[in-house]
């Protein structure tokens, strides 16, 4: 009994795995924060120069959140295009 | 195979070439040498030992050198790995240092928008006329809000 135990340990020993493992990198934390919230009028009575601030703080923030996301397409693409050449 | 991950090389293949040669001394003794008495005596379990011997020696050569092609493709995976994840790490640099660039050019020029706001448009007679002339409505503000928040715009009745 023991010498067959012995033996059936030997022969799994040859199902080792090869032992290289690669995962796909991690996105950098500043392309995962998320884009703020639009800016609204608190008050029911502005005037037309804080009416225009507002509005172009919001787009100014349109225009930062679609550089991130054209970040991450651009990360995305060319982290791809790395990791399809290990294969 | 895991056995062989465990033991040194160098012992691993003097192990092997120790079994092949000593099948090999074996089963030539046992075929072919009459005159030495003990092997004369013991023909037929000499050459059993000897076959024995040189089988399981060549059956580990190949398994060794099967395990020596599989290390040497392991190695060439792992440099092909590192060299990807320094490049994996340099695009990440790339791109955020790219995006970080952009982004400043971008909050810099609603700054200077805002800044342009307080400084001229403030002073300009049409707009300081329409400020004290013309409130905002408020259904504007109202729209702008829903616009903002993505929100159904509420009615006021």
């Amino acid at each position: 009994m023991r010498y067959l135990v012995i033996s059936l340990i030997l022969c799994l020993s040859g199902c080792a795995a090869v032992p290289v493992t690669a995962s796909f990198p991690a996105a950098p934390a500043i392309l995962m924060e998320r884009c703020p919230e639009l800016k609204t009028i608190a008050k029911d009575q502005v005037s037309i120069v804080d009416f225009v601030k507002t509005v172009t703080e919001n787009y100014t923030a349109y225009y930062e959140c679609s550089a991130k996301n054209l970040a991450w397409q651009d990360w995305y693409t060319q982290q791809k295009k790395i990791w399809d050449e290990t294969k | 195979m895991i056995i062989l991950h465990l033991l040194p090389d160098a012992f691993i293949a003097w192990f092997i070439n120790i079994i092949l040669i000593a099948g090999a001394v074996t089963t030539v003794a046992g075929f072919f040498v009459k005159f030495i008495p003990f092997v004369n005596t013991y023909r037929i379990p000499v050459q059993i030992a000897g076959i024995l011997l040189l089988t399981v020696g060549v059956y580990f050569q190949g398994g060794y050198s099967t395990e020596l092609a599989w290390r040497e493709r392991v190695r060439e995976v792992e440099v092909k790995l590192a060299a990807a994840e320094k490049k994996s790490q340099e695009t990440n640099v790339e791109v955020i240092t790219k995006f970080v660039k952009k982004t400043k050019v971008i909050h810099d020029q609603g700054q200077d928008i805002i800044n342009y706001i307080d400084r001229e448009v403030v002073k300009n007679q049409e707009v300081v006329r329409f400020v004290e002339n013309c409130p905002i409505p408020e259904v504007i503000i109202a729209t702008h809000n829903a616009a903002a928040l993505n929100q159904p715009i509420k009615e006021k009745k």
